[in-house]
């Protein structure tokens, strides 16, 4: 294993690394979205009174 | 690299120029570093042209400029090595002092790091992107963090992620997250791994708790996992990759970076000049003594060698003179580099270099990076409170003190301690007193062989003796 990580160009090892993590911030992204928009649901419905509109969107 | 280097190093003009490749300037084709009739140059080679070009037309190298980001050069068109390479001639701002990473304090690598990603975000911005990342590419010039390398900057293709991102995370995220997991004394692995710290090394460092840190699982472990499945990734897969996934990449190390912050612990000199035994009444009036000498000494550089928190460093600062804090105390060092920060100082640079065993020079052939001793020269060097941890902590002799100071400086304040004062009893305490000869006497026979006594004045409240001296 050792053997073999000699041979390999640090940058070139990284490029799968950072595809994995920008799917995960991409993901992670993807669902603080809908937490937000959750909270807004909850939270609009209680001051504004317009929970339609974002029931609309999801 | 090697072909590169033959190439363009030493090649003489007219056969009388010294110009001289910079031992550490080898491993970019785009161009090197050299020295010539005594100041630094930058060659810019044919290869990078384009990439150059790109950096000043796109506005990036202006823009970086306005920022205090980058180092400010002028370009020539003379070839000065005669390579055949050759497409520009820089002259950059020229440094007093070279600091390396491994002399930094916490605070210090945190805002290197910053920086580091700012100038991704920036350049990225501008279709060109950062090839490295290391940290010794950043320079502390006039107390904020500056980027050196101008041929750094490339050419951005969107479809790729960042070259460098590895190199960031073991040369920025990793001494980092050990000094904040671990301890800041960490931070002088980077003199052992200059060019990162391996990660499986740091995987192992870490405690226990970080395994639950998704920032940690994803920059430090994640990549020793995937490496582990090597044999199914010899074909690159040739994922898509745009601007967008790179920037929320650069965005989430940001936030990363700047959520690490060290726990608060006070650290045995941290509160030095607030103990009682070292009343305020002495601090003021060996301030007194010092800040008029300083006043009216020429010199504008100043070293103060066991610096604490900077104290005196501060009164060189404000006395206009270029001043560099040393103290083997990281929590010193980084209290005193977060006030200069605050407090606006640009004329003093805290660094943690213990005397007793300063940088070496490492790298390549041992002359990649200079010893401290080596790239250190001041006008003023400033030993304060200090004999007595050397002679009798360290068991170094008075001659040998005399000696270290007299090769970087040319005028000496330093402070005589006697065996009779609390401090030194303190040292002696738990310890056989084989230091018949410590006293002002031996002191001033030693530091007679390589200075004059200019003047002599003792700290009322005291029996300590301020000297000023004069190499001879």
């Amino acid at each position: 294993m050792k053997f073999f990580l000699l041979y390999i160009d640090p940058g070139s090892g990284s490029y799968l690394v950072q595809v994995i993590i920008a799917a995960v911030l991409g993901a992670a992204f993807y669902f603080k979205t809908i937490w937000l928009r959750i909270k807004m649901f909850f939270g609009g419905r209680k001051k504004e009174q317009q929970p339609g509109k974002q029931e609309g969107h999801d | 690299m090697e072909e590169e280097k033959k190439n363009s190093s030493l090649v003489s003009r007219k056969g009388m120029i010294d110009t001289l490749q910079h031992p550490a300037s080898f491993r970019d084709p785009a161009g090197f570093i050299f020295k010539y009739e005594g100041k630094y140059y930058r060659q810019v080679n044919q290869q990078y042209a384009s990439h150059f070009e790109h950096f000043k037309s796109s506005g990036l190298y202006d823009l970086l400029l306005a920022r205090q980001q980058i180092l400010a050069h002028t370009e020539l068109t003379e070839n000065l090595t005669g390579s055949a390479q050759w497409y520009k001639t820089l002259l950059p701002q020229q440094l007093d002092f070279i600091s390396y990473p491994y002399e930094w304090s916490f605070s210090q690598w945190k805002d290197a790091a910053l920086l580091t990603l700012e100038l991704v975000k920036t350049a990225m911005q501008h279709g060109m992107i950062l090839k490295d990342a290391t940290p010794f590419n950043v320079q502390f010039v006039q107390g904020s963090p500056v980027f050196i390398d101008t041929l750094s900057f490339e050419k951005y293709d969107a479809t790729k992620p960042w070259i460098a991102y590895r190199q960031f995370i073991e040369c920025f995220a990793a001494p980092l997250l050990l000094a904040r997991h671990r301890s800041p004394e960490l931070l002088k692995m980077f003199q052992i791994y200059p060019g990162g710290i391996p990660l499986p090394l740091v995987s192992k460092l870490l405690p226990f708790k970080t395994m639950f840190n998704a920032n940690v699982f994803l920059h430090i472990r994640l990549p020793g996992l995937v490496g582990q499945n090597k044999k199914k990734t010899t074909q690159q897969p040739q994922a898509a990759f745009s601007q967008q996934k790179l920037f929320n990449i650069i965005s989430n190390l940001v936030s990363f970076i700047q959520s690490l912050q060290l726990p608060f612990s006070a650290t045995a000199w941290n509160n030095y000049y607030d103990e009682t035994i070292l009343s305020n009444e002495y601090a003021n009036a060996k301030m007194a003594i010092v800040e008029n000498w300083l006043r009216e000494l020429p010199g504008t550089s100043v070293i103060d060698i066991g610096a604490n928190t900077g104290l005196f460093a501060k009164a060189a600062a404000s006395a206009g003179k270029q001043t560099i804090a040393i103290d083997a105390d990281s929590a010193c060092i980084d209290k005193l580099y977060t006030s200069c920060r605050q407090n606006k100082v640009t004329n003093l640079l805290p660094l943690c270099i213990d005397i007793t065993h300063p940088s070496p020079a490492i790298g390549w052939a041992n002359s990649e990076r200079n010893s401290f001793t080596e790239r250190v020269q001041t006008a003023i060097a400033m030993a304060l409170a200090l004999i007595h941890h050397l002679v009798i902590g360290k068991n170094i002799s008075f001659e040998q003190v005399a000696d270290l100071c007299s090769r970087f400086t040319v005028t000496l304040i330093i402070e005589f301690v006697p065996k009779n004062d609390p401090k030194v009893q303190l040292l002696l305490q738990d310890r056989e007193d084989i230091f018949g000869n410590y006293n002002e006497p031996a002191f001033l026979a030693a530091f007679g062989k390589k200075f004059t006594v200019v003047k002599r004045s003792p700290v009322p409240g005291t029996d300590r003796v301020l000297f000023l001296m004069e190499r001879s």
